[in-house]
């Protein structure tokens, strides 16, 4: 049987799995609006580590890490730094965020932060970070699932159609059975995505080099500048690193579809344990990683820019048995989508919740604001495809800043979730935004990371000096909110959970 | 607690388990950064166990922020 049928007919298998998983998520739907949006909040720990790690870990995992060790070797190691900051984040902010949604009802960013500081204004501002920001990397992961099928089929299956197929695909399961289904679908996706990167470096290692160490012995022959920092292009500076850890974790993690994830929780117990653990399946992820990119620069050099993500795909048609091949590529799609449904999710959520329900239609029922985010779906179905097949000069600009935006929402989440630490103010949590948002284009798109110092952390440290200098001549939230705020918090990490 | 009394902060453990748990997390993760990496780790030899060895030390590293995070869960921080 031809390679491609096989690969092509793999990813046909595995969607299908998702679609049915979908049906059966429907079936479990109560009607109720927490059900659909947020599982409910009865997400146990397998679920929700599997579709944390599945929505941490988009296509860049798969195809984009194999990439970044091909063409500037093993500091792409540092990524380990930011996997352990995000199970520490998870395991200190997340749960503390998970006891606000539980005790005040939260269902977004947005909600959280505009509760806190009593402002429509936050909640717009953290609306449009939230959406503006993450609604690009629909663009980046359709990108990528059209690809992986066009790679795939050996190009029957155009960029368009496969964009096309699987963001269809996704938005389907997604209408049909709500947060539940992105759940289960990224538990699929989770176990098939860890399996397929790590049978796939292992095969290709003993197949090429006669095994994982043989490879690290010849990349050190052949490739020694891939073994040390800052790598052959220079690109892993100290600043680059503290940089990519600070902005590659709390960046992320502050991303609606992650957020939205600690409101999930069945208990805090489940919460912090999902911190503790987390990094081990997220970190690990890394090390075939480092098998394909490292011994892919061996095998197949003079890959430049873009052409150096497909290393992994390239390296199993060449090498390894369609089989392997079409299931591997299969866990690419698994990659991309899982976080691709959750990113679909998140902005419907915030769209229905901050917008729709808060400012358009306040009163209406549960059934009905549902509906309208099934129709939000669609809407973000065309965008996201008009987006992956369209390319523009803002558009690439607005890529380029999509992975620090969220960061911006750092200093005021820390200002809800940390009493005792200076106060923040509605007019200082806006103003440093609305500053950092201004740095970050500076930083990453006028004058790429000053100083050899990544453009997100730039932001960050001037979103925070503005904020809190604002802060101290601008009217804090009133004491009263405080209080039963900062009064939960407290009592939650130092009294009684309930 | 009284209502005019500042809150304590937050930002620092107010148990022998939480400073501990925050130290050792602390001290561990320096040196997964700048200006170890850069000096000290940033070199292929030795290798251990077939492997370069800032690729190992930082394995090791990783693998002991880990067990911190999950002793931390153990003891209830």
């Amino acid at each position: 049987m031809e390679a491609w049928v096989v690969a092509t007919g793999m990813i046909v298998l595995y969607l299908v799995l998702t679609i049915v998983l979908g049906i059966v998520a429907n079936r479990r739907l109560t009607g109720d609006m927490e059900d659909f949006l947020l599982y409910g909040r009865k997400a146990g720990f397998v679920v929700l580590y599997l579709t944390v790690v599945a929505s941490f870990h988009s296509s860049f995992a798969f195809l984009g890490s194999g990439g970044f060790f091909y063409t500037h070797g093993v500091g792409f190691w540092a990524a380990g730094t930011w996997t352990l900051l995000v199970g520490a984040i998870t395991y200190v902010i997340g749960t503390r965020i998970w006891a606000l949604g539980k005790a005040f009802g939260y269902m977004t960013p947005a909600d959280l932060l505009a509760d806190f500081y009593e402002s429509d204004a936050v909640r717009v501002t953290v609306a449009i970070v939230s959406v503006v920001f993450t609604i690009l990397y629909i663009q980046v992961q359709a990108q990528g699932l059209g690809y992986i099928l066009n790679v795939a089929s050996g190009d029957r299956i155009s960029f368009e159609a496969g964009t096309l197929i699987l963001l269809i695909v996704a938005a389907v399961y997604l209408m049909a059975g709500g947060l539940r289904a992105v759940y289960w679908t990224d538990v699929l996706q989770g176990i098939w995505m860890y399996v397929a990167v790590w049978l796939g470096a292992i095969v290709l290692s003993y197949e090429l080099f006669g095994g994982p160490l043989e490879l690290w012995r010849a990349v050190s022959e052949q490739r020694p500048d891939l073994l040390s920092l800052p790598g052959p292009k220079g690109f892993f500076t100290p600043g680059m690193w503290i940089g990519m850890t600070i902005t590659l974790s709390f960046g992320i993690v502050f991303q609606p579809h992650m957020m939205i994830r600690y409101y999930t929780a069945v208990d805090a117990k489940t919460i912090k344990l999902l911190g503790a653990t987390t990094p081990i399946y997220l970190m690990s992820l890394y090390l075939p990683a480092a098998l394909v990119g490292l011994g892919g620069a061996i095998v197949m050099p003079g890959l430049e820019g873009s052409e150096a993500d497909r290393i992994f795909p390239l390296l199993l048609f060449t090498h390894a048995n369609p089989w392997l091949t079409g299931a591997i590529l299969a866990g690419a799609i698994a990659a991309a989508m899982s976080t691709l449904d959750s990113i679909l999710h998140a902005n419907m959520t915030v769209l229905t919740r901050d917008v729709y329900q808060r400012f358009m239609r306040p009163n209406e029922t549960q059934g009905h604001y549902i509906n309208v985010g099934r129709a939000i779906v669609v809407g973000l179905l065309v965008v996201g495809y008009l987006l992956s097949v369209g390319t523009s000069d803002l558009l690439v600009v607005l890529v380029t800043l999509s992975g620090a935006g969220a960061l911006q929402l750092m200093p005021a989440i820390l200002g809800v979730c940390f009493p005792g630490g200076r106060t923040l103010t509605r007019a200082g949590v806006v103003a440093g935004i609305a500053a950092g948002l201004v740095t970050l284009y500076v930083t990453l798109v006028v004058s790429p990371h000053p100083l050899g110092m990544h453009g997100g952390l730039w932001g960050l440290l001037v979103n925070t000096a503005v904020a809190l200098n604002v802060s101290a001549y601008t009217t804090p939230p009133s004491t009263e909110t405080i209080e039963r705020v900062h009064g939960e918090v407290e009592r939650f990490v130092y009294g009684t959970e309930e | 607690m009284d209502d005019n009394a500042p809150r304590r902060s937050h930002f620092l453990p107010r148990t022998r388990d939480g400073w501990t748990a925050t130290i050792a997390f602390l001290a561990l993760f320096v040196l997964a950064m700048p200006p170890i990496t850069h000096t000290v780790l940033n070199r292929s030899d030795p290798w251990v166990f077939g492997l370069p060895f800032f690729y190992v030390a930082l394995l090791a590293v990783y693998s002991a922020l880990i067990l911190v995070l999950i002793w931390a869960f153990r003891r209830g921080v």
